[in-house]
């Protein structure tokens, strides 16, 4: 990776993390919440986070809490959106030369 | 060290003894099952591993069944050992790490959007 | 009814699928759409994930729209690839539905 991208790369994430300082703050919370359990369970996936916060902006502007939007379960909605994509879990998996289990597409 | 002293401390030590007793008893290739198994129920475990013990007699009993029938470890357990693992231990109500951050996350939100007075 | 969440699970999808296959449309139009229809604990949310799987496996076509309050909203058509994936669903659904429907009779 070669200096401009990882110029490129920065930038980009400071413009994510500014936008995420200018939602409401109950969008705030979850916005948060949601990226470290995210960053626990598999490999960041920037533009997954990027199309979060296109969502919630959509929500904060109609007028929507955050809660009305997603609902109580958090988790759920993270697990929901990384369906699909591997957990750390899988990707040992695989590494380790084993059969991967079913992925149910 | 042993693995079973590994994952869970010496006072346990001899349930495991018994367990590979029997263990040993089992032909070639449900033994190779078996070692499948421990690898893959450990990660299922608890901090104090005693949540396994009653989840291995039960998987170990299943093995030794279908030894005497003269059945493949495998057409018990299926190829997806690891998914076969964590489906008994779900069954237990095992709580594995995903879980508890799971319930961390869940449990963090509703108290700071508490917090928000909202 | 309540908690028809783990139910529902598996067919979703394909009820999302066929909402946009009758028209271009957009998230919440959508949750309001099985909303009436009856899945009353179906949040916007929910949709949300599975438009951007839909996206993300290439069997929508997405495109921003300028709204009247906050951002672009996004609408979502379907694709030679959606439509694909809808008729694979219905026929899933006849079968799975078909034979459940023969087991609630008695029938072997």
């Amino acid at each position: 990776m070669g200096i401009r991208d990882i110029v490129e790369g920065k930038k980009q994430w400071w413009a994510h993390v500014a936008r995420v300082k200018a939602l409401p703050p109950d969008y705030r919370i979850v916005y948060q919440e949601m990226q470290r359990y995210l960053f626990k369970i598999g490999p960041a996936d920037t533009s997954l986070l990027a199309d979060v916060v296109d969502f919630f902006e959509e929500g904060a502007a109609a007028g929507k809490g955050v809660r009305q939007l997603i609902g109580d379960d958090v988790a759920a909605f993270c697990d929901d959106l990384v369906k699909g994509s591997p957990t750390y879990a899988e990707v040992r998996r695989e590494s380790a030369g084993g059969e991967p289990g079913p992925t149910g597409k | 060290m042993n693995f079973w002293d590994t994952i869970t401390g010496g006072d346990l030590t001899r349930e495991w003894t018994a367990f590979e007793a029997r263990a040993a008893a089992l032909p070639a290739d449900h033994r190779a099952a078996w070692e499948q198994v421990k690898i893959h129920l450990a990660a299922h475990s608890d901090l104090t591993g005693r949540n396994l013990p009653p989840v291995v007699d039960g998987v170990l009993g299943l093995l030794e069944e279908t030894a005497a029938e003269g059945q493949g470890a495998d057409e018990v357990l299926g190829e997806d050992v690891e998914g076969f693992c964590a489906a008994v231990m779900g069954g237990k109500g095992a709580r594995t790490y995903r879980d508890r951050w799971r319930e961390q996350l869940n449990r963090n939100v509703a108290r700071k959007l508490g917090g928000l007075g909202g | 009814m309540d908690d028809l969440t783990e139910m529902l699970k598996g067919t979703l999808e394909g009820c999302v699928l066929e909402i946009i296959g009758g028209e271009e449309t957009y998230g919440y139009a959508i949750t309001r759409r099985l909303n009436e229809l009856g899945f009353a604990d179906v949040i916007e949310g929910t949709v949300y994930t599975i438009l951007l799987r839909l996206e993300r496996n290439g069997l929508v076509q997405v495109a921003k729209r300028r709204s009247e309050v906050g951002p672009p909203r996004k609408f979502y058509a379907l694709n030679d690839a959606g439509r694909e994936e809808l008729a694979r669903f219905w026929a899933k659904w006849d079968y799975v539905s078909s034979r459940i429907d023969k087991l609630k009779e008695g029938g072997r």
